[in-house]
């Protein structure tokens, strides 16, 4: 009756925390699943989904909203699983990507670099320096991209529920900890915090619709039904945007409203 | 047989010049007629007195005083009560009000002047205007017509039908009875309304030519915005409806369901108009809504709200004098600029309730309170009348439409309807001249406090005073230098002997040409001795030439200057040409229907 999102570094044993929270629970359990579905939805190599989430947008990205688009069908993607409810995520941004929802537990794995990089050169069969470099390398793009893209640090403790560090705990002991949270009646979903979550999904089912048919640098919000469109283009490219967003009403089901807004900063929760 | 002078000549070239200016509209029409008043003295056709004489007329002054009497009827509410029960009857549709509403006016100008009736009511057809939507063009000249109609189904309906018996005393003629021209002046009635009828939709402007100007737009423009909006509605909610659940709020409903609650009950009985956001909806409560169907329809299924036939326990609240929906424009330099409708809070301040923003031809009704204003956007607020003039005295914003319904003061019904009866009474049983009864009437309110006597200043339309204070010389110096005479001579004589069918219509026309330019009565009083002799010498029975006059003198629809259509003129925004479009083919009918029944029934 929750959402579990798990963020993690690579080789900090968050897979298989949040394999073992799911079979606990009996939830499922996603992460390149929702890549790989954001691919077939929207025909989309799964080369170029993996590349836009990992390295931080560089100065050509500016030009090309690529990997925002990305985003946009990836942030879809999840809502439409998480709208199911009794979920696991694992990767980076799940946090970020459902926010706004109560029953999101938000946990972050982490684990010793040199337990980290011990693995890594195991599984690589890499030297010790180029696996701690390889990791450290890693670490920092991931942090790039957050910040880039949501303003927000990773490595920040204060968006998480939980933080656990893999060192002294096992990853039986992190299971334990993270089932017992999700257990808490804040992580209970309820008819509003579900409904908000349903909101939350069609909300980005508008904005990946608007992405596909090149509409970028939008935002998009809803309240039970009532969706915005949020731009920050001029009025009279607004009424362009007008005419393709109005159609979106008929295509997608659940739209009760439908208004585009512009010259107003984008709302906090907008997706 | 008269001779034509240089001072006949003269009249001849200003009634042609005065005509020409109607048709061409280089001046508006009651310029036209003041410069008739200065011009005519100046030519010495008439002496200075009498061309100012027209403003101290019985008809002018009578319309003055019935333009503040209907004024005040309609600042107490008399009149919304009046059009209530006839909308009832009529329904919404066009037709059928024009046909309702124009046999009343028919009906009752056939027993009082033709002025009278039309004026009293130019306010209830401005209310129905206003309330259905219908253009006003569309409603008031078939009225007016009706009014002037009316005044042909009995002896005592017009000046001319008035005088005729004592004009064909001399003659030794048997004198008509009072219900003699009935059947004639009810077959032009009916004609003239089946012509509006039928063919309104191309004699009357404000039709299939002016769709596509920009005043047609923009009311098309706001009836999809009042679309967009819905309507009111009532609720009641049901006996468990705060049970096991949160605090519904009107904020809430607004952002689930995008209605706007105006209006609801705090039990036990009181009731708020303009609740704050934060307003709890309690349990077997009603409340009134603004909102479209399906969002009401769907609020009302999924939250188990009974959904009422109309408004029934905030009737008085609601009603039209009460409150109301207007449009106000956020103003350049407004200190709203730039903020948004949650901080200026409009609703605690004043208790209206935003129903939505327009701007640039888009409606926004969701979240309407994160939208930043800006210079231009209209705001469609719903509010009492008081609280809405509160908010337009702060002056950050600008109303597109006048609060003029805000002064209404129901108290004062009784005292509007007491003078308006003491002024027929005076009118009907004591046979006092109209313009003294009237202007009793109208003093009598004023006294009375129906409305101030600056109100009563406001209220007149000095456009349609002008109109015919001008026109009145014009028709004096046509009588005094003995043009009419002279034209009606040329015109007999020219004529010959011919079939009596052709000598009334002839007559009919040279009627419907003078009652156009000079006065119906100074028309009837020169063309009367002149046609019963014609007819006499015709062997044609001189009763008949006569009742002619007498009706045909009321076949004045060509031009604006007959009192009916003088006052019409300015509230239904009619142009000369519209007079002379609709006009002629009305005369027409006219003509034909008169002569047919005459020959058909005498």
């Amino acid at each position: 009756m929750a959402i579990i999102t798990i963020s993690r570094g690579s080789y900090s044993k968050g897979r298989e925390v949040a394999e073992k929270v799911g079979s606990r629970l009996g939830y499922a359990v996603v992460s390149r699943d929702v890549l790989l579905g954001a691919s077939e939805q929207f025909h989309i190599p799964e080369v170029k989904l993996v590349r836009a989430i990992h390295d931080a947008p560089s100065i050509l990205d500016r030009f090309s909203h690529g990997r925002y688009c990305y985003l946009a069908y990836i942030q879809s993607a999840l809502a439409e699983r998480a709208v199911n409810d009794n979920l696991v995520y694992h990767g980076l941004a799940g946090h970020l990507l459902l926010k706004g929802v109560p029953h999101v537990l938000k946990v972050r794995i982490i684990a010793d670099l040199e337990a980290r990089v011990a693995a890594e050169m195991k599984r690589e069969g890499l030297s010790q320096g180029q696996a701690r470099e390889l990791l450290l390398r890693d670490d920092a793009e991931r942090r790039k991209w957050t910040q880039n893209l949501y303003g927000v640090d990773p490595w920040d403790a204060s968006l998480y529920d939980l933080v656990i560090h893999i060192n002294q705990l096992t990853v039986d002991d992190a299971v334990d900890f993270i089932v017992q949270a999700a257990s808490r009646e804040c992580f209970q979903s309820t008819p509003e915090s579900q409904q908000k979550m349903e909101d939350l999904a069609l909300a980005c089912r508008v904005k990946a619709a608007l992405v596909k048919d090149d509409c970028v640098d939008v935002a998009v919000t809803s309240q039970f039904g009532n969706v915005m469109v949020y731009t920050k283009q001029g009025d009279r490219r607004s009424h362009r945007l007008e005419d393709r967003v109005k159609p979106l009403v008929k295509r997608i089901p659940g739209i009760n409203h439908l208004e585009v807004r512009t010259g107003q900063p984008f709302p906090p929760e907008a997706c | 047989m008269p001779q034509l002078t240089a001072d006949m000549i003269l009249v001849m070239v200003m009634i042609g010049i005065a005509v020409f200016l109607f048709i061409v509209e280089w001046l508006r029409v009651d310029v036209v007629a003041i410069l008739m008043m200065v011009t005519l003295p100046l030519l010495h056709l008439v002496t200075p007195a009498e061309a100012f004489s027209g403003l101290s007329s019985n008809a002018v002054v009578s319309i003055i005083a019935v333009i503040i009497i209907g004024a005040g009827l309609d600042r107490t509410g008399v009149v919304n009560r009046l059009v209530g029960p006839i909308l009832r009857v009529a329904g919404s549709s066009q037709s059928r009000i024009v046909i309702f509403i124009s046999l009343t006016v028919a009906g009752i100008s056939s027993f009082m002047q033709n002025i009278g009736a039309a004026a009293l009511f130019l306010p209830a057809v401005q209310r129905i205007s206003k309330n259905l939507k219908i253009p006003i063009s569309k409603l008031l000249m078939p009225i007016g017509f009706s009014a002037i109609l009316g005044g042909t189904v009995t002896l005592v309906g017009s000046s001319p039908l008035i005088l005729l018996n004592d004009l064909m005393a001399p003659f030794k003629l048997k004198p008509f009875g009072l219900f003699d021209v009935t059947p004639v002046g009810l077959a032009l009635v009916a004609s003239g309304i089946a012509c509006f009828v039928f063919f309104g939709r191309f004699i009357l402007p404000g039709g299939k030519g002016e769709e596509h100007s920009p005043a047609a737009e923009e009311r098309q423009e706001e009836n999809q915005v009042m679309d967009e909006l819905g309507r009111p509605w009532e609720l009641t909610t049901p006996q468990d409806f705060t049970h096991y659940r949160e605090p519904v709020t009107v904020d809430e409903l607004r952002r689930r369901y995008l209605v706007n609650v105006v209006a609801l009950v705090e039990p036990p009985d009181f009731k708020i108009l303009g609740p704050a956001p934060d307003q709890e909806i309690r349990s077997g409560v009603d409340m009134v809504v603004y909102g479209q169907e399906k969002d009401v329809r769907r609020m009302a299924q999924e939250e188990g709200i009974a959904l009422k036939e109309g408004l029934e326990v905030f009737k008085g609240e609601l009603a039209e004098h009460a409150s109301g929906t207007v449009e106000a424009v956020v103003a350049p330099r407004s200190s709203l600029v730039g903020k948004t409708l949650n901080q200026v809070d409009l609703a605690e301040r004043f208790q209206v309730t935003p129903l939505a923003v327009y701007r640039q031809g888009i409606t926004y009704r969701a979240e309407l309170g994160q939208l930043p204003l800006r210079v231009g956007d209209a705001i469609l607020l719903h509010g009492t009348w008081k609280r809405l003039e509160l908010l337009h005295g702060e002056g950050s914003l600008l109303f597109t439409t006048p609060l003029d319904a805000e002064q209404l003061r129901p108290e004062k019904a009784l005292f509007a309807g007491i003078w308006l009866a003491v002024a027929l009474i005076m009118v009907i049983v004591f046979k006092i001249q109209l313009s003294v009864c009237l202007m009793t009437g109208a003093l009598g309110m004023i006294i009375t406090r129906v409305l101030t006597i600056d109100e009563a200043y406001q209220a007149v339309d000095w456009r349609t005073v002008f109109l015919l204070g001008g026109l009145i010389p014009l028709g004096i110096a046509t009588e005094k230098t003995g043009t009419a005479a002279w034209i009606a001579h040329t015109v007999l004589n020219a004529i010959g002997t011919v079939e009596p069918i052709v000598l009334l219509a002839v007559i009919g026309l040279l009627a419907t040409v003078f009652t156009l330019v000079i006065s119906n009565v100074g028309a009837t009083v020169l063309l009367v001795p002149l046609v019963v002799n014609m007819a006499l010498a015709a062997h044609t029975d001189p009763r008949m030439a006569a009742l002619v006059v007498g009706l045909a003198t009321s076949n004045s629809f060509i031009l604006p200057t007959h009192q009916v259509n003088a006052l019409y003129m300015g509230p239904g925004r009619y142009r000369s040409v519209d007079f002379m479009k609709a006009g002629s083919v009305v005369s027409i009918v006219f003509l034909v229907v008169m002569t047919a029944m005459l020959y058909l029934f005498y």
